[in-house]
């Protein structure tokens, strides 16, 4: 796996654009791999500040108590997989922080949000704008609901595509069937841009995420988990890095005890020209590898556990990769020298009931 | 049209009274004003300082909760993470290290990241329709406060802002709705493969430009 490769993955992490099975893959390269979760690391602070756009919403009034019921035994050792999947590992930091006096003697600051304190020669007219976009904006609820509705599944494809990119994604081209909501926001947004200047790129954003954030609530109310669903057992998997050395993954081995199923998938191992690639499992030292198949030339490759394997057993045994002539080890036994080893590791632990 | 990041609560703070001198912090809340105290009351939390730590679930419920219930829809389900979340922050405060990420940043990653794990495990299913979901999202949006821009968001945005448009939606629905790569190519109907490429075009693409 390339360095983009891994950036990449530790950024979708990040941003939760994952599948189950590469969360886990890429929790276990957190927990294996110092290297990775410093990326990771450096993704949260990279997108993290996203977070300020969420709208903050108050929760039931009981949650503290049944919060501090919680914690009511003081502070316990912190269990091993909470910590293992912890975001961070950072030195103490915690003893030399001086409590900021000042910052706390602040009187209340006024309810005016779009004060504009920063680069004043542009904002006013930017916080004008958008003040008046976002006011049109909600003037036009049935418009806001048809254009949500326009994004769900069901509905035909062309319909789809016009309404969340429209406000800030193609402002030059409003086409006919568009609401004039839309066809308004997409004026207002390219307004924004000749308006603000240096500050086009942001106001363009910030269009687009009022339009994504109106959007939303009809896709998120459609969208519901059913209660059924949210009922389903958690599924727990094992999870395998297979490598010479720590910094340097070749292999993913993901186990699903649920669908036995296992994947394999490629991080740095190099091309197999003219050679295979075999995967072997150990159960211990009394007993021969027993191969678990050939590793594919693709980044991924799946298949159905054996059915006389024990998960169990799966669980504790050691894995490695020989490199062996093509089509695998003629005699079931590996010729080629052990290149990468591992051992699972349990990750996405299941939720709590 | 206020736009606190933390809401004022709708009781009074159980600490409020007795701490003249934070008079106020609760109700404005910009992000700005209130790092640095949050930085501290993490402080207070990793040597077990249960009134710091009823402090910070104040200043940050509405956040946290805000965020979960975006990913999670049900509210009985953000308010079982509300729970994991806040008993992790109280165990593992201490690893919180201000150099690397602000509190909220690192509050709402451990929140995000255990509703998102919870997400991907309920599988595909998780996306069928739910007639009694109910409607979180459906107040207004709200514009930033400029105070709220810390010149890392401004950053973050400069660099998202020169992306195609349509990849930033996607960036900003998927880190705000929680939704896989499938989900982003079911709901806006563009194939799952130019979804991936597009997430990885466009995350590199920001770190070049933030690294810049």
């Amino acid at each position: 796996m390339l360095d983009d490769d891994r950036d990449a993955l530790a950024a979708e992490y990040v941003l939760g654009t994952l599948s189950a099975e590469e969360r886990g893959q890429a929790e276990a390269l957190i927990t294996i791999d110092p290297g990775f979760a410093e990326i990771v690391r450096v993704w949260e602070r990279r997108l993290g500040e996203l977070n300020v756009m969420v709208e903050a919403v108050e929760p039931p009034a009981d949650l503290w108590n049944k919060i501090k019921a919680q914690i009511g035994g003081g502070k316990e050792p912190i269990p091993p997989a909470i910590a293992e999947t912890a975001p961070r590992t950072a030195p103490e930091p915690t003893a030399e922080i001086a409590r900021p006096q000042s910052e706390l003697q602040l009187p209340p600051e006024p309810a005016q949000d779009l004060t504009p304190d920063l680069t004043p020669d542009v904002t006013p007219d930017l916080a004008k704008e958008f003040d008046a976009l976002l006011r049109q904006d909600l003037e036009d609820k049935s418009t806001t609901a048809a254009l949500a509705s326009s994004l769900l599944p069901p509905e035909p494809p062309a319909a789809a595509t016009t309404s969340p990119a429209a406000p800030a994604g193609a402002p030059a081209a409003p086409k006919t069937e568009r609401s004039a909501d839309v066809v308004y926001l997409a004026r207002k947004a390219q307004r924004l841009q000749v308006i603000a200047g240096a500050m086009g790129a942001i106001a363009a954003l910030l269009a687009v995420f009022i339009a994504v954030d109106r959007l939303a609530p009809g896709l998120f109310s459609r969208g519901r988990p059913a209660p059924a669903v949210a009922t389903a057992p958690p599924r727990s998997r094992f999870v395998a890095v297979l490598q010479q050395e720590p910094t340097a993954p070749a292999f993913l081995l993901s186990v699903d005890p649920q669908s036995r199923t296992m994947t394999v998938r490629r991080m740095t191992a190099a091309a197999d020209t003219g050679r295979s690639y075999e995967l072997w499992l150990i159960a211990d030292k009394n007993h021969s590898p027993q191969s678990l198949g050939l590793v594919g030339a693709e980044e991924f490759t799946a298949r159905p556990l054996p059915a006389n394997f024990d998960v169990e057993a799966m669980r504790r045994a050691s894995y490695a990769v020989s490199l062996e002539p093509a089509g695998g080890a003629p005699h079931g036994v590996p010729t080629g020298p052990i290149l990468f080893t591992g051992k699972m590791v349990e990750s996405l632990p299941g939720a709590p009931s | 049209m206020t736009q606190a990041l933390f809401r004022p609560s709708t009781r009074p703070s159980v600490l409020g009274d007795n701490r003249p001198e934070h008079k106020g912090a609760l109700v404005v809340g910009p992000v700005m004003l209130m790092q640095s105290e949050l930085v501290w009351l993490l402080g207070a939390v990793a040597k077990g300082d249960e009134a710091a730590f009823e402090r910070l679930y104040a200043e940050t419920r509405a956040k946290l909760y805000g965020v979960l219930l975006r990913i999670l829809g049900r509210p009985a389900l953000a308010e079982e993470v509300m729970q994991e979340t806040y008993l992790k922050v109280w165990k593992m405060a201490d690893k919180f290290d201000p150099t690397i990420a602000s509190p909220i940043t690192w509050m709402v990653a451990i929140a995000r990241n255990r509703a998102i794990d919870i997400v991907r495990k309920r599988g595909d299913l998780w996306i069928e329709e739910e007639p009694e979901a109910m409607e979180v999202a459906s107040e207004a949006p709200q514009p930033l406060a400029r105070r709220e821009m810390t010149e890392e968001l401004k950053r973050l945005l400069s660099c998202l802002g020169r992306l195609d448009p349509e990849k930033q939606r996607i960036v900003l629905l998927a880190y705000y709705s929680g939704w896989s790569r499938e989900q982003l190519a079911q709901k806006l109907d563009i194939p799952v493969n130019t979804i991936k490429t597009w997430l990885r075009r466009s995350l590199l693409e920001i770190r070049e430009c933030m690294e810049r």
